[in-house]
C-alpha cells in the first residue's frame, strides 16, 4: 500500500482549492492505477492514453464533489473502467484484441529498457503472457505502481473484492509452476 | 516451491514485485499522460458550474448497432439550472454542432479544446439555439456564459 504523508482526502481538498503540489501528488500516486486499468481492458497504448487523460479530466470536473474523498483511488479506478468501456463501445477505436499490444513488448525502446535478453526477465514475461486472460487482467492491475488496494482492484475490474485474493493466488501459482519460473520470486 | 503467500493485500508477493518491475519497464505510463494529467488542474474554472453529460447517443446505440454511423450524435448535458442539448453531424467540411439551451436566454457559447484554446464560439438566438463548426478528432467542452448573476456553465469533456 501507499504510505502517504497526506491522505487522499486532504490532497483532494487542497487540489480543489487550486494547490498544484497537492494535485501533482494525486497524479503521481494514482497514475499507475489509472493506466493499468485502461491497459487491463486491452486497449492499445494510444487508446489507453486517451482514457487516462479523460479520467484525469473527469476528476478535475468533480474535484469538489467526490463523495468519499478517502476512497479516491477506487473512484479513479471506476472512472477509468467506465471510460475504457466507453472507448471500446465507441467502436472505430482499435481495441488490442490480440495479445500483441498488451502483453508483448510495445516498442524498441522498451526492449532496451527491459533488456529482454536477460533470460530471467524474458522467461517471466513470456510465462505471464501465456496465462489465461483472467489472470493477465487481474495481474496487470496488481502490477500497477503504486500497488493498489483490493478495493481499487475491484473497482478497476468490476470484480468482487472477495474474489481477488483467491484468484491472485491461483494466478501466481500457475505462473510459478510454469517451467523456469519456479525459482523466480522465491 | 515457495510458501504460499496469505491473502493479505498488504503482503506483496515477491513474484508480483518482479512483474511490477517488468511492467514498469515494458509498459510504463507515458510521460505525456502524466504531463497532461498535471496540467489538467489548470483547465478548471472555480467559478463555473459543471453540466454533466447525461445522454450520449453514441453510447446508447453502439451496443446494439456495432457499426453505427458517426454521422449523427446527440448529447444532453445538465447543470442545476440549465440543460444543453447538442446534435453533432459530420459533413463534408467537418462537424456541425447544433445546440439548444433550456431555458433559453441571452448567452454566448464557446467550444474549448483541452489545450486551452477556443475553437469556435457563437451567440445563442432568441430560442436558445446555437451552431458551431468543429473539426473531428478533438476533445472539447462547451462553455456557456449567461447574463449576470448566472454563473458560467462548463460541460463535461467530450471527444468529437
Amino acid at each position: 500500500m501507499v504510505s502517504p504523508a497526506a491522505s487522499p482526502g486532504e490532497l483532494l481538498r487542497k487540489a480543489a482549492a487550486g494547490d498544484q503540489f497537492a494535485w501533482n501528488a494525486i497524479v503521481d500516486r494514482f497514475s499507475g492505477l489509472v493506466w493499468a486499468t485502461a491497459r487491463a481492458h486491452r486497449l492499445s497504448r494510444d487508446d489507453a492514453a486517451d482514457v487516462a487523460q479523460t479520467t484525469w479530466l473527469r476528476l478535475v470536473e468533480h474535484l469538489d464533489r467526490i463523495r468519499d474523498p478517502e476512497r479516491l483511488g477506487a473512484w479513479l479506478a471506476t472512472t477509468a473502467r467506465h471510460e475504457s468501456l466507453r472507448m471500446i463501445r465507441r467502436g472505430g477505436r482499435e481495441q488490442a484484441t490480440d495479445e500483441a499490444d498488451l502483453f508483448e513488448v510495445p516498442d524498441d525502446d522498451a526492449v532496451d529498457r527491459l533488456l529482454l535478453e536477460q533470460e530471467r526477465d524474458g522467461k517471466l514475461w513470456r510465462a505471464f503472457a501465456a496465462l489465461s486472460d483472467r489472470c493477465k487482467t487481474l495481474l496487470r492491475i496488481l502490477m500497477a505502481d503504486e500497488p493498489p488496494s483490493y478495493e481499487e482492484v475491484g473497482a478497476a475490474l468490476g470484480m468482487p473484492v472477495g474474489a481477488i485474493g483467491p484468484t491472485r493466488m491461483r494466478c501466481l501459482d500457475r505462473l510459478r509452476r510454469t517451467a523456469g519460473v519456479s525459482e523466480l520470486g522465491a | 516451491m515457495t510458501n504460499h503467500p496469505t491473502n493479505s493485500e498488504a503482503e506483496d508477493d515477491p513474484l508480483l514485485a518482479e512483474l511490477r518491475r517488468l511492467a514498469g519497464a515494458v509498459d510504463p505510463v507515458p510521460d505525456q499522460v502524466t504531463a497532461y494529467a498535471r496540467a489538467a488542474l489548470g483547465w478548471r474554472r472555480i467559478d463555473a458550474e459543471l453540466a454533466e453529460l447525461l445522454v450520449d447517443s453514441q453510447l446508447e446505440t453502439a451496443s446494439t448497432t456495432r457499426s453505427v454511423s458517426a454521422s449523427e450524435r446527440t448529447l444532453t448535458f445538465r447543470a442545476s439550472d440549465l440543460d444543453i442539448d447538442v446534435e453533432l453531424s459530420l459533413g463534408a467540411e467537418g462537424i456541425v454542432l447544433l445546440g439548444q439551451l433550456a431555458p433559453a436566454g441571452a448567452a454566448e457559447v464557446e467550444a474549448q479544446r483541452d489545450d486551452g484554446s477556443t475553437v469556435a464560439s457563437a451567440a445563442v438566438d432568441e430560442l436558445g439555439r446555437f451552431r458551431l463548426a468543429l473539426e473531428p478528432g478533438m476533445r472539447i467542452r462547451l462553455v456557456v456564459r449567461r447574463e449576470a448573476p448566472a454563473p458560467p456553465v462548463e460541460t463535461s469533456w467530450i471527444d468529437v
